[in-house]
Parts: structure tokens; sequence; C-alpha cells
């Protein structure tokens, strides 16, 4: 295995779940499927299409989001909007992640380029 | 015309492995979703059908996308399971499937004993018994995995206790029974052949008169000497000697017996009739043969096992071929 894949593999697990925190952040301004997608890719999460709108349902059925379908438009669409819980959830999670971000950087301070 | 065909032929793919409750709002949604990508495309420059083809490649492979849509796991036995699975799978192979086979054998042997029908037996229970080992496990564990009937009960709860001793020397509990259960089969399946099982016995019957309880005696002071070893806890150069005695003792015996014919009963049916010349030879060289080479592959086994542990060798760690030692 080259080190290119190594890191693409490691890269992806560290993202695992990256995703499910941004979606409930973003969606606490209602939006639908392929507006989130646009706007993840923008903030620079790398999410696909295949996996995001399987994951809005999930979050849905977990009771994270709720969803209504707007007709008022041409293009009737979909608007997932987050719920409270969701809303504890996300705060839970990047609680957790700052923690982790925090600790990442006391591991070893005399790091080169990351001396405090 | 084609292309509003493309993005049908894909929702229809999709859709097809999902539940059917949720069809009909996935397939509204879904449609919208991807008349949004396109648009974006056409905005951007694209032609429609170009833009149209990207984006259902961008999707994927619609069985993935119903997969993930449906909250279907991608494999067939996860991580969890798998332990187990294969801790079956193990046993299946290493138990099950020789003890059918050897009955299918004895079975043949018993039936006709003809060399071409007893091996080709042997070959189609092995590949058939064993096709079906493995098929019903795995069906049974795919089942478990999708349904979680059952699940929490098949978990591997592991515990200190479940870690093997590694004691050089010392029979150890579990090694003493399964020492026993060879003993106990052979003495019962000898009395009950003679009295019970049968109305013409398989053994002749005026071996009673002192052969066969000879062969009792013998079997049953093997499975002493397990106990009194077990006992010891530790491997003497006496303990050595009484098992080859004992050994010898039954094994000796035994191919005298099968060498002039007298160990089995004339009267016994299906082996008076096939009893006839080349078959009935070949069973007694291969019956011979066993005994012999069994007798002294337990004779050469623990006398090695014994020295070793007396000179205070290392003792193979089970289930490594010899690679890798304890002690």
């Amino acid at each position: 295995m080259t080190i290119d894949a190594t890191l693409a593999g490691h890269l992806q697990e560290l993202r695992r779940g990256t995703v499910v925190v941004a979606s409930l952040v973003v969606l606490r301004t209602p939006g639908y499927g392929y507006s989130l997608l646009e706007t993840l890719s923008a903030a620079g999460f790398e999410v696909e299409a295949n996996t995001l709108y399987p994951l809005l349902r999930r979050l849905e059925s977990q009771g994270l989001l709720v969803s209504e379908w707007n007709t008022d438009e041409a293009r009737p669409r979909k608007f997932y909007r987050t719920t409270p819980r969701g809303d504890d959830v996300a705060g839970a999670l990047r609680t957790e992640w700052t923690r982790l971000d925090t600790a990442i950087g006391d591991l070893n301070p005399t790091t080169p380029g990351r001396q405090k | 015309m084609t292309t509003t065909t493309l993005v049908d032929r894909y929702v229809y793919t999709a859709l097809r492995r999902v539940p059917e409750q949720q069809r009909a709002d996935i397939d509204r949604e879904l449609r919208a979703s991807i008349e949004d990508a396109v648009e974006a495309r056409v905005e951007a420059g694209e032609a429609r059908e170009q833009a149209i083809e990207n984006t259902l490649t961008d999707l994927g492979d619609p069985s993935r996308l119903a997969d993930n849509y449906a909250n279907r796991p991608q494999f067939l036995i996860g991580p969890e399971l798998f332990p187990v699975w294969r801790r079956l799978m193990t046993m299946m192979f290493t138990i099950v499937l020789p003890v059918v086979v050897a009955v299918t054998v004895i079975v043949q042997l018993f039936d006709d004993p003809d060399f071409g029908k007893v091996i080709g037996g042997a070959i189609g229970t092995i590949l058939t018994v064993g096709a079906h080992l493995a098929f019903w496990t795995t069906a049974l564990f795919a089942v478990v995995e999708r349904t979680g009937y059952g699940k929490a009960e098949l978990r591997t709860t592991w515990s200190l206790k479940d870690l093997p001793r590694y004691e050089p020397g010392a029979m150890s509990r579990m090694q003493l029974a399964a020492f026993l259960v060879w003993p106990v089969i052979v003495v019962a399946a000898l009395v009950l052949q003679q009295f019970t099982f049968t109305d013409v016995p398989v053994l002749d019957p005026e071996l009673w008169s002192f052969w066969l309880p000879l062969l009792i005696v013998v079997t049953a002071l093997r499975g002493a000497w397990g106990v009194w070893v077990y006992r010891l806890r530790t491997w003497t150069r006496a303990s050595a000697v009484a098992n080859a005695v004992l050994v010898l003792a039954a094994a000796i015996p035994l191919i005298w017996l099968l060498a002039t014919d007298q160990l089995f009963n004339p009267a016994f049916a299906p082996l008076a009739d096939a009893g006839l010349g080349e078959d009935k030879q070949w069973i007694t060289v291969v019956a011979i043969a066993g005994v012999g080479l069994s007798a002294l592959w337990d004779v050469v086994d623990t006398t090695i096992r014994i020295e070793r542990s007396m000179r205070g060798l290392p003792t193979k760690v089970a289930g490594t071929g010899g690679s890798y030692n304890f002690g």
C-alpha cells in the first residue's frame, strides 16, 4: 500500500461523522438535500450525494431532523430542519470535537510547527 | 426523450430495492435532488443531456444508494458475529464432518464393503455434507445479522476464564475429560453389541469367554491411567511405561484376532454375505494398519511429551504446528 492510500484511509476514518455534525448545524436554517450538499462542499466538507441523501432520512428517523414538503415553488422540495433534540446532539458532538482538538494540541508541544 | 428515460431508469433501479412504504416519498425527493443538480450543471454551461449523465454517474451505483436508503448492511456477517461464526465453522469441519464421514464409511462397510463404493461414498459425503454445513451455518448467521433476532445471545462475551491453561506436565481437566470419552465408548460398545444392540452380535460371541473381557479390562485400565496422570500433575517415566504397556496390551490381541480372522462374528449377516475374497481381505489389512499405526503413534507421542517435560524442554502451544512454545 502506498503512503497516499494509507493516508486516504486514515483521513476517511477521521472525517467519518463530521458530516452529521455539519448537517445538524447547517439545518438549523431549513434546507433541502441539494442545497445542503452545496453548502457543505462550499464549507469544505467532502460529502457525496449518495451518502448525504440517505443520511438525512436516517437522522429524521432518529428524531434529530424533521421534514416538510414545500410545494410553493415550481419544483416541490423536501425541507429538513434540526429539532431541539438534534440541536442537543450537535452541541454534544461539537463539544467532543473541541475536546479532541485540544487534546491533540496538548499531546506534544515540542513538535515543530505546533510550539506553544 | 432518451434523457428522461435515463433518470427514470436510475430511480426505478434504486427504488426497487427500497421498502415499499418509503418508496413514493424517496422517489419524489430523489427526482427533485437530481433535477436540482442537473439544473446547477446546466447553469454552469453543460448541455442538458451531458448534465444528466454526469449527475447520475456522480450518484453512483443505484443498488448502493438503495442499501444506504434502506439502512441495510453491505456485508453478509458483520464483525460482531464473525468470531462466533468462525468458531462454529471450525467445529463443523473438524468434528461434525469427520464424525458424519466416519459413520457413513462404517455403514457402507457393513452394507457393501466394496473399495470403490466406500471411497466414493466418503468423498460424496465430504462434498455434500460439507456444503450443507457451510451453507446453513452461514445462512443462519446472515439472518441473525439482518433481523437482530438472537444477536445479543450469540455475541461473544469473553472473560479471563476463557484463557486456556498452559501447564506442561499436568493434564488439564478438559484433556482428561476428552481422554476418558474413548474408554467409556469402547467399553459401552463392546458390552452393548454383545447383549442389546443386535440379535446377532457384530463381534464373535466366542470371544466373550476371554478376549473381550480382556479388552474391556485393558481399556478401563487405560482410563484409570488417565486419572492417575491427572492426579500426579506431572509426567513420570513410570507413566510412560505404563501407557506403552496398556496400549500394546490392547493393540496386539486386536491385531492377532484380526489377522487370524477371529474378531468378527461369521454369523453377522452383512459380513457373511459379502465376506468373500478380496473385499474382506482389504478391510482386514486396513483395520490392522489402523490399529497398529494409532497404537504406535500413541506410544511415541506420549513418550516424546513426557521426555520433553521431564528434561524441562519447552512444550508446544496447541494449534500452532509447533512454531510456538511455552515453558
